[in-house]
């Protein structure tokens, strides 16, 4: 090749990459109706766990094979898919189909119509209790809910002698307890990269003492979190900081977990989803018991956070993704999901297996027995809210003392949140 | 004049489209968001100023301006003299001088989100330190810091060597001969010789310090409580975990400004004395 041709080859390339570029955007520019083509409906999925992407590809196989509609799954780290679900939303080629959960960031959407309306699919699901309806409005689907609890293993109370508590009196003495054996009664895993996890102890002592509806109203910017309120939930948590784990703000969720599985910490406030990463001979040996009942006056509520799945008001495959979301509605659905995953999650569908393990049955029966489910911080309120709770949270868990001000900073930041 | 060959012009002209519909419109439009509220899928609604007006009473703000003006002068300084140092030290072939400089290059070549993952464990409560340093608001910053430097010094080690590398060994002699210590052969030949070099050890670390991101936020992701916070990684937790583009674009600006600015007086200053 001489010096000219190359020239003139690489001017060419140049110019294509040009056209090709402006014209790839020129696409996602236009924002008209996409016209409707069959095909496969792609569900955008941020379940990377290996055990949940077993679950929801097994669930893609076993809706494949029925030969109807085609989907297909495509999965991404959480973290991208949470900063880019704006971006998928607002394309003009948008995936069918997303994995999430209901709640503020939810509703905001569906008002701006970038959700679509799946009243059909819910049709189809007339024997689902009223608050799956409720939570989940015209645009989401649910499938599975799992639960919260202190986890502890069976082998090590037994060995220490001790018996889950029922009242928080018990509870403190619990913690006593195992302090003077040389454990550390309460894990704590809200260091670096999961700060989140210090909110289970604020729901559950906010819906222990003021209730779910006064919780609601606080997380959705109807009450302050300096309100005398907020502040009294503080006192019985400051009561058992002392047997909380020290580096109970240096380590993370997985460490924590660790700590617990190992005996170093005696239970672990968490959700039942752990049990993902936890070795399989452990898992038979552990159990749970409710968050202590504070006020017996308070109905009882309990955190219960559901997943599914949604769609977007843009897809061009509405027919196959709907054909879908009733698929994974069904009780069959629900238990080829169930089978293939860590085991630990409960199905949405009221006539579904579950996978049958005591503690699964148990944790189903947790939930049934609350008047009222709450679904976590962020899903309560927003994904915006939460970095103002961690930051009020782990100061809170290392310098008690600045409660007021804690408090103060906190209403503030949240405000800003609000207000935006 | 000679006619410019009209395939050299394609050749400047196709580039700077690229650049300008790939680079600089996006930049641009990052001014114009500053000056919105949006929320990424909704129109913007123009605010004028106030974002900037609000940095004025963010505390987290202040903190994150504080810290990186910390984390410049730390991360730059001790990076700088650091890689100085070494290649200083390290400039002489001798045995084995392969082997060190390789070895304090090696840190380079790490993905940093890796280097902090390895870091992280160091640090873990029952290890070296009995609690870790990330957790506590007043070591955080330095704890990250250690890392980002681990990695920089032995970059700015290699520029340092190139520039060693490119001194006339003739000078060095005739400064023996006029009888200069070791001290002012380095003040008064090595270092006016490394002036080029200075530049873009300057503009590499001003650079590099400003869009320090990836090893605080995977250490510690500003935490705890916003205490190694850095104006990096407030933007980015400003943009996607609260959602506030307009507010973030407006911290963009805020950090292209100052990196702009320091590299600009510098390079104006530098061709100025040429």
């Amino acid at each position: 090749m001489d010096r000219r041709h190359f020239l003139r080859v690489t001017a060419a390339a140049g110019a294509g990459l040009l056209v090709s570029g402006t014209a790839s955007c020129a696409t996602s520019a236009s924002s008209g109706p996409v016209a409707q083509t069959a095909g496969t409906a792609t569900i955008q999925s941020n379940l990377s766990a290996p055990a949940a992407k077993a679950a929801i590809e097994a669930l893609v196989k076993a809706f494949n094979d029925r030969r109807g509609a085609q989907v297909s799954v495509n999965t991404v780290a959480s973290e991208t898919f949470r900063t880019q679900l704006p971006s998928y939303l607002t394309s003009a080629n948008p995936p069918d189909l997303f994995t999430w959960y209901p709640g503020s960031l939810l509703k905001g959407y569906e008002e701006k119509g970038l959700l679509l309306d799946v009243s059909d699919v819910w049709q189809t699901m007339g024997d689902y209790p009223q608050a799956f309806k409720t939570l989940s409005g015209k645009v989401f689907v649910p499938t599975t809910y799992y639960w919260w609890g202190f986890f502890y293993r069976k082998s090590n109370f037994a060995r220490w002698g001790v018996t889950p508590p029922k009242t928080w009196q018990e509870f403190v003495a619990l913690c006593q307890t195992l302090q003077g054996k040389g454990v550390v009664p309460l894990g704590m895993g809200a260091g670096a990269d999961s700060p989140w996890t210090a909110s289970s102890w604020f729901d559950y002592f906010n819906i222990r003492i003021n209730g779910a509806p006064f919780h609601r109203e606080l997380l959705a910017g109807k009450q302050r979190f300096d309100d005398p309120k907020v502040k009294a939930i503080f006192t019985p948590w400051r009561e058992v900081l002392p047997y909380t784990d020290p580096n109970g703000t240096a380590i993370g969720f997985q460490e924590a977990t660790t700590a617990m599985l190992q005996g170093r910490t005696g239970m672990l406030l968490t959700g039942a989803f752990f049990a993902d990463a936890a070795p399989k001979d452990a898992i038979d040996d552990i159990d749970f018991f409710r968050f202590p009942i504070i006020d017996p006056k308070v109905p009882l509520a309990e955190e219960g956070p559901t997943d599914g799945f949604f769609a977007s008001a843009r897809s061009p495959h509405v027919k196959e993704l709907k054909e879908f979301l009733t698929y994974a509605a069904t009780a069959e659905g629900q238990e080829v999901y169930l089978k293939a995953s860590s085991g630990t999650v409960l199905p949405t569908h009221p006539g579904a297996k579950d996978t049958g393990t005591p503690l699964v049955q148990k944790g189903r029966a947790h939930l049934k027995e609350a008047a009222e489910i709450t679904q976590f911080f962020n899903r309560d309120s927003s994904d915006a809210l939460q970095p103002t709770a961690d930051a009020a949270l782990v100061k809170f868990l290392q310098q008690p003392d600045q409660l007021d001000s804690i408090l103060a900073t906190w209403q503030k930041a949240a405000e800003q949140v609000w207000s935006a | 004049m000679r006619r410019v060959p009209p395939i050299l012009l394609l050749f400047v002209l196709v580039p700077l489209l690229v650049e300008g519909f790939w680079v600089f419109w996006p930049a641009l439009q990052g001014f114009w968001l500053a000056l919105t509220n949006w929320d990424g899928v909704s129109a913007p609604r123009f605010v004028g100023l106030g974002n900037f007006s609000r940095m004025i009473d963010d505390p987290v703000f202040h903190t994150a301006v504080t810290n990186t003006a910390i984390w410049l002068v730390l991360f730059g300084g001790l990076s700088a003299a650091g890689g100085l140092g070494l290649a200083v030290l390290l400039q002489k072939e001798r045995r084995g001088v392969g082997a060190y400089r390789a070895a304090l290059f090696v840190p380079v070549v790490f993905s940093l989100v890796a280097t902090s993952l390895i870091w992280q464990v160091l640090y873990q409560p029952g290890g070296i330190f009995d609690s870790s340093p990330l957790a506590d608001p007043d070591t955080a910053l330095y704890a990250v810091l250690v890392p980002a430097l681990w990695r920089q010094v032995g970059y700015v080690m290699v520029l340092y060597l190139a520039g060693l590398k490119g001194i006339d060994p003739g000078l060095y002699e005739a400064a023996t001969l006029d009888g200069a210590t070791a001290w002012q052969k380095f003040t008064h030949v090595t270092w006016p010789q490394l002036r080029s070099v200075n530049s873009v050890v300057l503009s590499v670390i001003v650079i590099d310090s400003l869009r320090s991101f990836d090893v605080v936020w995977s250490m510690t992701r500003g935490g705890p409580y916003h205490s190694s916070e850095l104006l990096s990684t407030y933007m980015y937790a400003t943009a996607f975990q609260s959602l506030k583009l307009g507010y973030a674009s407006a911290l963009a600006v805020v950090i292209f400004v100052l990196a702009f600015g320091v590299i600009v007086t510098y390079l104006v200053r530098a061709f100025r004395e040429n």
